[in-house]
């Protein structure tokens, strides 16, 4: 039905959109008594005082809006009026606020206003702006054509970004940079593409992956691949293997077990200092140390040595696997020196040509309490992967790689092409990468690429390379460009090939794949029930993780995580790889909202988390062993939802503490969609002086809130991330702040109190309709690359319905989304 | 010490192919492939620089306090101009220029975007979170769009702190207006290039670089034929497109053409440069000193080989949270610039500013020892250090440093200070003139500025 419904919208829209015209034009006269009777002088007696023409508090001036007429013609206010009454944040505490009745007159005459200009403006689904691939879409979008995994977008210069989202058509520009760069680039992938990778004569060291080896190390010279660093001695991360091939993984292993000086005993210490301290007396007369008689020692004594060195150090496993199957295990054994030792573990696999993901480390570690215990009192850590050479490739498969497949429709082997086979490949080729049917002159154009080379003495292949690379760097192919039907000046529907890349960029980031192509080619893409198939499948697909990847870590903000690492002197215990686990925690967890087609609530609190064993030990969580995920039940006590996660909590905190009207903000932002407005200009210092250095945080965010030009924002801000400070700046739980207990009590404007975040989650899920409306509308945005405007308003309103009516199912959304007008449509000609 | 580049760059070729960090070679018609003894050229070409840095200074530790707008600078400098003691003949320190532009004027909050998009442009930027990006063309590019031509590179964009991906800049600012401080139009943005790497193959090429005369003549009719095809395909499009599309268009032929003419003027020029340092690690340093002075190397070497006269670079972004551990400060610039007068917080504002400031000194110093003519670069340069903030989020009395003589356009070693409200235009309007391009007016420019030069 609702697909039915999406094809017929072209109709209904020009349709009801005279209709609203019609009575809205009709109903003004009616409106301005009650605009000047009862919302005017409730405005005047609650609002004016701040939002006037002097003072425009929060860019606000309602004074301004003297009669019905002027009111009438500024719907994007009363938006805002209408959340901040409803939210409650609005007249903020302290002032005198209005009676039910009168705000029920006010938001009355708002909702009213708003259905009348509602329906007239959603008769605009409003037109996107030529979106040009994003460098994440850019590389997606060449994996999926090619079959070549080759970051070359990490080379572009980073897309700006807009509402809150690097896919905004309006914001991604084209730079000479970044042309030079694309030019670059298409040289460089269509070489790989046709030739595959030049593979040196004989199997050689490719790269060598080095972990930091601090919390502040730098870069390794030229050469390495530097990875994250781990207290626990892991190293991972990613590389793209040249060609299917057996490599050798060489883990280099650090075993720097010495002797705990905390674990020796006094005597022990003593005879130590002693020995050092005759050493230097010697040594300041000139003598050194003392000849030392060298003598082999017998079978029997090594033996008691290695016995007593295994007994002092035991024996850790060391495992190292790719894409998470385990390719290698060792035992790091102590060492007979009792000193520094290091080891190398080889294994040789076979591995398909593209981008993999190598881990290597102590899985004992990850249960370590406290990752220090890993680390010598000199800083060096006890165990540690120094380095891991990959070395290859041994026997490569002679088989032409993947996207050779790709290109040659013929099937003829390497060298054996005939010019017959161009046109058929190029033609293939720009239908995938222009994402559309292509004319026969278009094809013609590139097919004169591949006649050149040949004129020019080149082969088939060398003029299909050259071929791509136009192709690589054609408009077509860097921007989704959407053509109006011609003379089309009214709103349309996209056509299904436009609407497939609608899709398809929406959920994968990436190209349409070969069924929603065929779908499109067909005309079936909008036939009842296929649209909502194809969404329901590519959700499962593994590509659907962006709505987890550039989505969801858009909205929440979680790019940002790492940016400013939290200061290593005041939270030790944070390395890279539990920044990395606090992200992944995350991303597991709306995965599993998404991929279980759970309620969007759960969002904000659910009864369980993916957490692993370093990640476990930083929430205080029992029973978590090993370094992978687990799924874990949670009482609802201490953790549940996006709020309680350390990823959250420590991005929305300074790097040295947490601020609660940071993370305030945060929730008010990116949860309600209510983003406080920023600190007026010249706000005054905090008078230190006079509060002197005895005082709380909570005391001082009180004083502050005393100043009028503060409050408003503040007392909305403030309770909110109090609520939280049971979680220090890197999310860990706390009952004290320094030697200050935690108090998370507050009170929300209206006079609402709570405690902890427990209550403050509750209140967040009894305000589901601001989530709802917040999460739509960031969806939105990004399923569409543009801001969205007034006129988008009865688009939201009508998702956030049906998820609401059907248990706020995350697949709601997305069908909401995918089904809504301005998703299927497009207005007409500018 | 001269390198070969083949020597420095062993492997490239196979590994190219490999893992994330691993640059993109340069475009090989771009770089010319017979290396030449340098050209001498007669007439030594005046170059212009503007290095920008965020969040503003502590005022009452820049601020030189003179009895006379024109003086000396004193013996002791202010805490924040302290890395400037031993190069006090080299500059010049301004006071007095505002940008209007980067006031509210009504549009609210907002003070770091616009003082980023403004800071070049005088323009006042529109609020937007994206959809109508507009604030004017910046100065370096007036003057590369007329100068451009005689170089490889029209201008050169760097910087130390990649771009926000994602979520929200400044108060309804779009991230793009605090991206870039370089627009070669009102609403494109020229992105700076973080990568010392990249800057160096841009320079120099990789070992890639086709030189057997014959592939590579072939090799350039390829790429000329490509280009002539995608420009094909984007003509096809042009009357079949609205408004807003069409602006993506011509972002897209602008481009294109760019390169066209860079590939022009590269088979024109029979020389290649060779550099004198080492390529540079395809890593980012962590270490904001240490990459700012890779950056500034090449920055150095770019203008030396006369691959072009107009750089922009940004040490940080503006609302930068960037946390300066190697000079021991753990929390993020930004927040510590709202410090509602707390000392400590103050005190690791200045030690920032002076890091930057330091940053600037090494720029100069480099400059300054690189010889050129019968004198040295520094004196063929016209270098600009400076914010789009002074106090607090005030956009008046910027701070502003200028080094160098520019061919005789500064007279440094003096402190200069203009009448309140002098626009700063005025300043971009007097150094793109002795760029050789005159401009009758820029944004709210009222004229040139006297004082500065030997003359006035």
């Amino acid at each position: 039905m609702r697909e039915a419904h999406s094809a017929a919208v072209a109709g209904v829209v020009i349709l009801s959109a005279s209709v609203a015209l019609i009575s809205s034009l009709s109903s003004l006269s009616g409106q301005s008594a009650s605009f000047s009777q009862s919302v005017q002088p409730v405005l005047a007696r609650n609002c004016f005082a701040c939002h006037n023409e002097k003072l425009k508090t929060g860019n606000l001036n309602l004074e301004a809006l003297q009669d019905n007429s002027q009111a009438s013609q500024h719907p994007e206010i009363w938006e805002r009026v209408l959340d901040k009454l409803t939210a409650g944040q609005m007249p903020p505490p302290g002032q005198p606020a209005p009676s039910k009745t009168e705000i029920a007159a006010v938001t009355h005459w708002i909702d009213d206003l708003l259905q009348r200009s509602g329906p007239n403006r959603a008769a605009d689904p409003g037109r996107v702006t030529a979106r040009r691939l994003n460098r994440v879409e850019y590389h997606n979008t060449i994996r999926d054509l090619l079959g070549v995994a080759v970051h070359a977008a990490d080379e572009f210069p980073v897309d700006d970004s807009g509402y809150g989202f690097d896919n905004i058509g309006d914001v991604l520009t084209v730079s000479p940079l970044l042309m030079e760069k694309y030019l670059t680039a298409a040289a460089k992938i269509s070489k790989l593409a046709i030739y595959g990778e030049t593979l040196p004569p004989k199997p050689t060291v490719l790269v060598r992956l080095m972990p930091k080896k601090g919390h502040e190390t730098g870069v390794p010279p030229a050469g390495g691949l530097t990875l994250p660093f781990s207290m626990r001695g892991a190293m991972y991360g990613s590389f793209v293997f040249p060609a299917d091939a057996e490599y050798e993984i060489r883990v280099r292993v650090a075993n720097y077990r010495g002797q705990d000086p905390n674990d020796l005993s006094p005597e022990q210490l003593a005879q130590i200092e002693a020995r050092r301290k005759a050493f230097l007396a010697r040594k300041k007369q000139g003598g050194g140390a003392p000849k030392r008689v060298r003598r082999e020692p017998t079978a029997e004594e090594l033996k008691a040595r290695e016995d007593a060195a295994r007994q002092a150090f035991p024996p850790v496993q060391l495992v190292a696997s790719l894409d998470g199957r385990q390719i290698l295990t060792g035992v790091v054994e102590g060492d007979v020196t009792f000193e520094y030792s290091r080891g190398e573990f080889i294994a040789r696999v076979p591995v398909q040509a593209g981008e993999h993901f190598l881990r290597a480390s102590f899985p004992e570690l990850a249960d370590l309490d406290d990752p220090r215990s890993n680390v010598n009192p000199d800083g060096r850590r006890k165990l540690y992967v120094d380095y891991t050479d990959i070395v290859g490739p041994f026997n490569p498969s002679a088989a032409p790689p993947e996207s050779y497949k790709r290109i040659f429709l013929c099937g003829h082997a390497p060298g054996h092409h005939q010019p017959s086979c161009a046109r058929p490949a190029v033609e293939n080729l720009l239908r995938r990468a222009y994402r559309r049917p292509v004319t026969k002159e278009e094809v013609d154009a590139k097919l004169r690429l591949v006649a050149l080379a040949q004129k020019e003495g080149d082969a088939v292949e060398e003029g299909l390379r050259i071929a791509l690379e136009a192709v690589l760097v054609s408009p077509h192919f860097l921007f989704r460009l959407e053509r109006d039907p011609p003379s089309a000046t009214a709103a349309h529907l996209v056509t299904e090939h436009e609407l497939a890349s609608r899709l398809s960029y929406f959920l994968w980031a990436s190209m349409p794949d070969e069924e929603l192509r065929r779908l499109a080619d067909q005309g079936r893409l909008r036939q009842p029930g296929v649209l909502e198939a194809q969404v329901r499948r590519m959700l499962k697909d593994p590509k659907g993780a962006n709505l987890v990847d550039n989505f969801a870590a858009q909205w929440l903000q979680l790019r940002t995580l790492g940016r400013t690492k939290p200061d290593p002197d005041r939270f030790p215990v944070v390395d890279e790889e539990l920044l990395d686990a606090m992200k992944r925690e995350t991303q597991l967890f709306v995965s599993a909202v998404v991929q279980e087609d759970r309620s969007i609530l759960d969002l904000i609190d659910a009864p369980f988390t993916f957490v692993n064993g370093p990640l476990a030990h930083h929430y205080g969580l029992k029973d978590v062993h090993g370094e992978e995920f687990q799924r874990v039940s949670l009482d609802g006590e201490q953790r549940g939802g996006l709020l309680t996660q350390a990823s959250i909590l420590t991005v929305s905190s300074y790097p040295t503490r947490t601020s609660p009207p940071v993370r305030g903000k945060w929730v008010l932002e990116n949860l309600l969609g209510t983003p406080p407005p920023p600190p007026p200009p010249n706000v005054p210092p905090l008078e230190e002086a006079k509060l002197g250095n005895t005082l709380t945080m909570r005391e001082r965010m009180e004083q502050h809130r005393k100043d009028p030009a503060c409050a408003p924002c503040h007392t909305v801000m403030d309770p909110i991330g109090f609520g939280l400070e049971s979680y220090d700046a890197v999310g860990a739980w706390r009952t004290k702040d320094g030697a200050v207990p935690i108090d998370t009590s507050g009170v929300l404007p209206g006079g609402r109190s709570f405690s902890g975040a427990k209550d403050l989650k509750q209140i967040l899920r009894s305000q589901s309709d601001a989530f709802t409306r917040n999460v739509t509308e960031k969806l939105l945005t990004f399923a569409l690359g543009r801001g969205l405007e007034s006129y988008d308003r009865t688009a939201v309103d009508q998702i956030r319905r049906q998820v609401a009516a059907n248990d706020n199912r995350f697949s709601t959304l997305v069908l909401g989304v995918v089904n809504s007008q301005p998703f299927q449509m497009r207005s007409g000609r500018e | 010490m001269n390198i070969s580049l083949k020597k420095e760059l062993p492997r490239r070729t196979f590994l190219r192919g490999l893992g994330a960090s691993l640059g993109l070679p340069l475009l090989d018609a771009m770089v010319p492939a017979f290396a030449a003894a340098a050209t001498t050229s007669s007439k030594i070409p005046a170059r212009m620089a503007f290095v920008y840095f965020p969040n503003g200074v502590q005022m009452d530790h820049w601020t030189i306090k003179a009895d006379t707008d024109i003086s000396a600078l004193p013996a002791t400098l202010p805490r924040t101009l302290e890395p400037l003691a031993s190069l006090r003949e080299d500059v010049t320190v301004v006071g007095g220029l505002t940008i209007n532009g980067g006031r509210e004027l009504g549009d609210g909050p907002g003070d770091h975007g616009r003082a980023g998009a403004s800071y070049l442009t005088n323009a006042h930027p529109k609020k937007t979170f994206g959809k109508d990006i507009q604030t004017g063309i910046s100065i370096d590019q007036i003057v590369a769009q007329k100068i451009g031509g005689q170089t490889r590179y029209a201008s050169l964009e760097l910087g130390c702190e990649e771009g926000i991906q994602g979520g929200n800049c400044d108060n309804g600012y779009s991230c793009a207006y605090s991206n870039s401080i370089s627009w070669r139009t009102p609403s494109t943005p020229n992105p700076p290039e973080i990568r010392p790497r990249a800057v160096f193959e841009r320079l120099f090429g990789s070992a890639e670089v086709e030189t057997d005369p014959v592939r590579r003549a072939r090799r350039q009719r390829y790429q000329k034929s490509i280009l002539d095809s995608v420009l094909e395909d984007a003509r096809s499009l042009e009357g079949s497109l609205g408004k807003t599309d069409r602006r993506k268009l011509d972002e897209y032929l602008f481009a294109i053409r760019e390169i066209e003419t860079r590939i022009q003027k590269t088979e024109s020029q029979n020389t290649r440069a060779v550099p004198s340092i080492a390529a540079p690690s395809s890593s980012i340093p962590e270490n904001f000193e240490e990459h700012a002075h890779l950056l500034m190397d090449l920055m150095t070497l770019a203008l030396q080989t006369d691959s072009t006269r107009v750089i922009t670079f940004l040490l940080a972004l503006e609302q930068s949270n960037r946390a300066y551990r190697e000079i021991g400060i753990a929390e993020s610039h930004h927040g510590l610039t709202h410090h509602g007068g707390d000392k400590e917080k103050i005190e690791k504002c200045i030690r920032i500013n002076q890091l930057q400031m330091a940053q600037f000194a090494y720029l100069v110093k480099k400059l300054k020892a690189t010889p050129e003519g019968d004198g040295t670069l520094l004196d063929h340069a016209m270098v600009v250090y400076g914010s789009g903030l002074s106090r607090d989020h005030d956009h008046d009395d910027l701070p502003t440093v200028l080094a160098g003589r520019g061919h005789g356009a500064f007279r440094p070693g003096r402190l200069v200070r203009f009448p309140k409200e002098t626009p700063m235009a005025n300043l971009h309007v007097t150094m793109a003139e002795h760029m050789g391009v005159p401009v009758e007016s820029f944004a709210d420019s009222t004229g040139k500025l006297n004082y500065l030069s030997d003359l006035g």
